[in-house]
């Protein structure tokens, strides 16, 4: 038995789903109302617990830190998040958004960029600023495919 | 041009196209690289036109222009530098190639175990990996030269390191991540007095100081083209004669070899020697054109713009909460670093990016320089001979906005 809190207790995927949160983003017009949202969603992302931040769990990129967390119960994708960076962070509550609560079944064929592009999201897919958002979501879907055996 | 007029930022930013092309950009990141003027596009465009061949094996006449346009912009180059002898100017890649030249080619040749190397904590990771490569291989080792607490090298804590094992300092002209300005005069003679080389990293030192690398007194100085309005791809190793004459070839190809059998090659005399294979010849074409850019204009006019630019940022920073300017207290370059009591830098320049203006985040490949300002990150405004005040007033209030919304 662990003792810690329980890193899964975030409202992105569950009370927060996809089509809650496209919405959300296409109401922001533009980059200034995009970060603004961002940043927004990382506020209310709450912060992973300490026992989380640690080397196994932090995904290295050159700006900035970001721990994630990935577990399954119940034949469900379990997913934290948590970064130094808020729109890093707000990026975060977006792969949380899409997979975290999950069914391998349920995630069959969805494209995380793709998502982002339909968001409007795209300058964060650039070769110099995608790097980790992408690393992460290729680790999701290489834990999903471990899931599926 | 009269001495102490105000140098003609506004009139010198329609010299470079870029500015054509992003009318509005708010470019502060001149310390990753500068952009080019329309003398040096021209002049490598016009190198391409009119001379393009390989250089030096000239059996025909474009073979000879290409040659003598690549070894009158080493001339330039050394006239620039102040050198005694062009041939102590070597092409290379850039700063980092230059510094691993020298590590490779004097510091396997001058190398024993237990030689210390000492690289102070403003150093780049070029200036630091190299040696730390060599070290392995020599049984050298690397020492850090400690920063006092107001982020700048204290001479007399350095003296105190110059130990007889020290045979080399590699030292930086200006922190890129800082701006930092270590007391080079004084180093270098204190190093020199105890027998032991000096490679300046100027990488950040050359678009800025006039250069004069017989004053300085160091024995290897190093830069890039690109971050002083010149082409990426080119970059110089300058060394004393006496002392790449007996510096063996680091490289091996063509070019730098005298006679080549199987039973033994013999080679070229400096700078050829360290030129393996067909060098960046439109490169160092436009890398000459540049340094000549820069002489054209009235230089200590050109660095007190630059130096009120920073000095303008930084007055307009006052009034934001929650920033700390790095290195405040010591002499710097043009540059400005800045780190955050409560937002990320990363964050900040996201949003500047927005507004327009360029800047950089991270560590500034300075690591060593982070860990000792216990900073993950840190935030980094430089400026150049096109920035104007109202680049600066632009960026203030970008800032002011973006630090309002990250609140
Ligand atoms: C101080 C310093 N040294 C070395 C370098 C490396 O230069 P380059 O990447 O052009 O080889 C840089 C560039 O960032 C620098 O600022």
């Amino acid at each position: 038995m662990n003792t810690y809190p329980s890193p899964f207790d975030h409202p992105f995927g569950t009370v927060l789903d996809r089509d809650a949160l496209a919405e959300r983003l296409t109401a922001a017009a533009g980059w200034e109302a995009k970060n603004r949202l961002l940043v927004q969603l990382a506020r209310e992302l709450p912060a992973l617990p300490d026992a989380y931040r640690d080397d196994e769990h932090r995904v290295a990129g050159c700006e900035s830190t970001a721990w994630l967390v990935i577990d399954r119960q119940a034949g469900r994708l379990l997913l934290a998040a948590d970064s130094d960076s808020r729109i890093v962070k707000g990026l975060l509550a977006l792969l949380l958004t899409a997979y975290h609560g999950r069914t391998p079944a349920e995630l069959a064929g969805f494209d995380f960029e793709q998502w982002l592009v339909t968001l409007g999201l795209q300058r964060f897919l650039t070769a110099s600023r995608g790097n980790g958002l992408r690393a992460m979501a290729r680790m999701i879907h290489a834990a999903i495919a471990e899931f599926s055996h | 041009m009269p001495m102490n007029a105000p140098f003609p930022a506004v009139r010198i930013r329609d010299e470079f196209p870029v500015f054509r092309h992003h009318p509005d950009l708010i470019y502060l990141d001149n310390a990753a690289t500068t952009h080019k003027p329309l003398a040096v596009l021209d002049a490598e465009r016009d190198f391409y036109e009119t001379a393009n061949a390989n250089v030096h094996r000239a059996a025909h006449r474009l073979g000879s222009a290409a040659t003598d346009a690549f070894e009158g912009a080493r001339h330039r180059i050394a006239t620039h530098l102040n050198a005694a002898h062009a041939d102590e100017v070597i092409f290379t890649r850039g700063t980092t190639e230059a510094i691993n030249l020298a590590a490779n080619s004097w510091g396997r040749a001058n190398l024993r175990p237990g030689d210390v190397i000492l690289a102070s904590v403003l150093e780049h990771h070029a200036n630091i990996v190299p040696w730390q490569l060599v070290a392995q291989q020599t049984g050298a080792v690397v020492r850090p030269i400690p920063l006092g607490a107001d982020g700048n090298i204290d001479p007399a804590a350095f003296g105190a390191l110059l130990t007889a094992e020290v045979r080399l300092v590699a030292l930086t002209h200006c922190s890129n991540a800082t701006g930092v300005l270590p007391p080079l005069q004084p180093m270098i003679a204190a190093a020199k007095a105890a027998g032991a080389r000096v490679l300046i990293d100027g990488a950040q030192g050359i678009a800025h100081a006039g250069v004069d690398v017989r004053a300085l007194g160091a024995d290897f100085y190093a830069f890039s083209g690109h971050k002083v309005y010149g082409p990426t791809g080119v970059g110089v190793l300058w060394a004393r004669r006496e002392l790449l004459a007996h510096m063996p070839p680091w490289q091996g190809g063509g070019e730098m070899i005298d006679r080549v059998s199987f039973d033994g090659t013999t080679f070229a005399e400096p700078p050829f020697r360290f030129e393996a294979g067909t060098p960046p010849i439109a490169q160092a074409v436009g890398l000459a054109a540049a340094l000549d850019w820069l002489d054209r204009h009235d230089r200590p006019a050109l660095l007190a713009h630059e130096t009120a630019l920073r000095d303008r940022f930084e007055a307009g920073l006052q009034s934001l909460d929650g920033i700390r300017i790095l290195g405040a207290g010591t002499a710097r370059g043009p540059i400005t670093a800045l780190a955050f009591d409560r937002v990320h830098p990363y964050d900040v320049a996201q949003f500047l990016d927005g507004y327009g203006v360029a800047v950089r985040v991270g560590q500034h490949c300075a690591g060593p320089l982070h860990q000792w300002l216990g900073l993950n990150g840190s935030l980094r405004a430089s400026f150049a001979a096109y920035n104007t005040g109202a680049d600066v007033d632009a960026a203030l209030a970008a800032l002011a906005t973006t630090l309002d919304m990250l609140a």
